[in-house]
């Protein structure tokens, strides 16, 4: 027993100085506190999918980051956490990142029940959050939250998609599905509103709980309707059964448009020819850039393709833009006043103005984007091409129904 | 116009009896209630998706592939539960939800968070006139859940064997006294389950969305007609599955989408009130 004390301390003694002597030779950026960020994503259950996409998008930022020697000086550390994609998880790993972890500020986020907790959390704790993807009204203009700041909204996609509908496709007869979302039902709400203005009838405004796997009967409303264009608030998966299903019962539409969902490669490489004529939308993609940042979107996509190995999309763009803009606020934050804390976060994130392919990203008093604005796409024999609005179009619309 | 609302609704009903058959027997014969039947269905789909999309495998070369790997992973099943201790089915329930997170993310690690669809046929499709809709999906569904509720009704109506199960449903430790070996009932019956599953699977890839967390809404549909129907009991499935197909169809025709969970949410309580043994009628009680 003694020998093995003796020895044990003998490997202490020589494990101490081998630490103390390694930090005393290390440059002083390794001795410095790390700053840390905290992320909450479903990178689990039902929205894992996009929920990794904008993992993966903060982490490329954090990592640009670190490699350019973090912020004047001190590392840059993420530390993730996976809500499960359920609104009470979320909570918990939000308390956790806030108390446990003492993060200097949060980002992340996918649909509206999971980072409308979130940001309740982030104000009760006086910690900004920089949510990625988020638009429900009510979470920045009903209730003022100053903690809360999101990198995308609601009038983003409605301004343009109201655009398109009234100025290009003039539909005879439209319906409207929506998924049983906040967001999602928000959107429908406006679109009702201004195709009605244009002088639309909407002949169906139906709302589907979220894994709903059969819309053949509301497909068969439709035909006895005579509806022409279908504007379909659903995600992903819903886009993926609607086109397969609307295919299966010979359905011919003018237009089927879905915001969320189409406009992704992994859609199109699933539905295969299916897609031809669909309707997406989105904020960026490889390719399809702001004006003036096709530079800095070259990198992202090279440097993200070398990083995880493959292509990077509208969602993981949403998640970079809202981690470079928590960065940029902290580099302000630090290079002022030498440390970050909440309130002094906020004031700079406030005060931000950066051009990211994505978007000129200003935030107005509520914490809303100010220049957030999406394009409408058309899948093209595979390819997304943009049909709108006409100055950032980069081709016509071709009228075969999917 | 109706005979395309009945086409559609009777072939929802069908898929619903087929995804449903499998765990109705297997809860009925050996009292196992498992969870992760849901999850066995996706792993079948994800084997057709696989099969179909990287080796361009036809679906009748799918399905036998797709029933015999289910029918291993439900015999793998059955040795694992057969080592539960009493009280077996609340130990089944825990042991099979355990397995529902086990091959949630081993599915997550394998298959990534993508969605996943069989693409739909490019080509034209089955259109016995001008207003009447048929796909090859639906061709399908209709005629393998009829085929496969058949064959099992007749397995157990017909057979010595299907004797023997039935008895195990009825009172197995009677069945026991009655010379039947319960334990090669239960091995059966995690074996058609299996098979069942293996059928099921490559059609729920066509007409549903793979996706590693998806698995739960198909365990719901099969408790939910095993309810309906009455454990163990075949026809009543089949019934089951298409009355449940016809309410939720024409719900959504006349009331709107949002309203299909209620209806069908009502007619279960409805049910469970009003007929707690089952959809059939008591006479019909001893029969499969």
């Amino acid at each position: 027993m003694t020998v093995q004390v003796s020895h044990i301390f003998r490997l202490s003694a020589l494990a101490a100085s081998f630490f103390i002597g390694f930090n005393l030779l290390s440059p002083p950026v390794l001795l410095a506190r790390p700053l840390r960020i905290g992320e909450i994503n479903p990178l689990t259950g039902k929205l894992a999918k996009h929920g990794q996409e904008i993992h993966e998008g903060i982490l490329f930022a954090v990592e640009e980051v670190n490699k350019r020697g973090g912020i004047l000086g001190r590392e840059v550390q993420l530390v993730s956490r996976d809500d499960q994609s359920l609104p009470e998880v979320a909570i918990n790993q939000t308390e956790d990142l806030v108390y446990g972890v003492g993060v200097a500020g949060l980002t992340g986020g996918y649909v509206d029940s999971l980072v409308g907790p979130i940001s309740e959390i982030a104000a009760r704790h006086r910690v900004p959050y920089v949510a990625s993807a988020s638009l429900q009204r009510n979470l920045t203009i009903g209730r003022r939250n100053p903690y809360f700041f999101r990198v995308s909204r609601l009038d983003g996609i409605v301004e343009p998609l109201c655009g398109f509908l009234t100025s290009q496709l003039r539909p005879k007869n439209a319906a409207v599905l929506f998924s049983a979302t906040p967001g999602s039902s928000e959107f429908a709400s406006e679109m009702r509103t201004c195709l009605k203005q244009a002088g639309v009838p909407v002949s169906t405004f139906d709302k589907f709980r979220p894994g709903t796997s059969d819309f053949s009967s509301f497909l068969m409303k439709l035909r006895m309707e005579r509806a022409d264009v279908l504007i379909s608030g659903g995600f992903f998966p819903d886009h993926l059964l609607l086109a397969r299903q609307m295919k299966d019962q010979k359905l011919s539409l003018r237009a089927y448009l879905g915001p969320w969902g189409v406009a992704y490669p992994s859609f199109i490489e699933e539905m295969g020819s299916a897609s031809h004529g669909l309707f997406g939308m989105c904020a960026w993609n490889p390719g399809i850039t702001l004006p003036g940042t096709e530079q800095a979107s070259e990198a992202f996509v090279n440097g993200f393709r070398t990083r995880f190995a493959k292509q990077p999309n509208t969602t993981t763009m949403h998640g970079y833009s809202s981690a470079r803009a928590l960065l940029a606020a902290m580099e302000k934050a630090m290079g002022k006043h030498g440390g970050v804390n909440g309130d002094a976060l906020c004031r700079e994130l406030r005060s931000l103005d950066l051009l990211l392919p994505m978007e000129r990203l200003v935030f107005d008093d509520n914490g809303d984007p100010r220049y957030y604005r999406q394009v409408v796409v058309q899948i093209q024999e595979g390819r997304m091409v943009t049909v709108y609005p006409p100055d950032r179009a980069t081709g016509s619309i071709v009228t075969e129904s999917p | 116009m109706m005979l395309q609302f009945l086409v559609n609704a009777t072939t929802l009903g069908a898929f619903y009896a087929l995804v449903a058959i499998g765990f109705s027997l297997i809860l009925g014969v050996t009292h196992a209630f498992n969870l992760a039947h849901g999850e066995m269905l996706l792993l079948s789909g994800y084997l057709a998706y696989f099969l179909g999309k990287h080796f361009g495998a036809p679906l009748l070369l799918i399905l036998p592939v797709s029933m015999l790997t289910m029918l291993f992973a439900a015999l793998c099943l059955e040795r694992l539960l057969r080592r539960v201790p009493e009280p077996h089915e609340l130990n089944t329930l825990v042991i099979t939800f355990g397995l529902v997170l086990l091959l949630q993310n081993a599915m997550l690690m394998a298959f990534s968070a993508n969605y996943r669809i069989v693409a739909p046929e490019t080509g034209p499709g089955q259109t016995p006139s001008s207003t009447l809709f048929l796909s090859e999906t639906q061709v399908l569904i209709l005629g393998l859940s009829l085929a496969a509720t058949g064959a099992v009704f007749l397995l157990l109506k017909r057979s010595f064997l299907g004797k023997a199960l039935r008895a195990t449903i009825q009172d197995g430790e009677a069945a026991r006294l009655a010379g039947i070996n319960v334990k090669h009932m239960h091995l059966l019956a995690f074996g058609l389950g299996g098979l069942l599953v293996g059928t099921a699977g490559p059609l729920y890839a066509r007409t549903a969305y793979l996706h590693p967390f998806g698995g739960m809404e198909a365990t719901l549909i099969a408790v939910i007609l095993t309810i309906f129907a009455g454990v163990g009991r075949i026809r009543g499935l089949l019934i089951g599955g298409w009355i449940l197909g016809l309410v939720e169809s024409g719900t959504v025709l006349l009331l709107g989408t949002n309203w299909r969970e209620l209806a069908s949410s009502l007619i279960l309580i409805a049910l469970l009130l009003l007929r707690p043994e089952g959809l059939l009628p008591k006479w019909a009680k001893t029969r499969p």
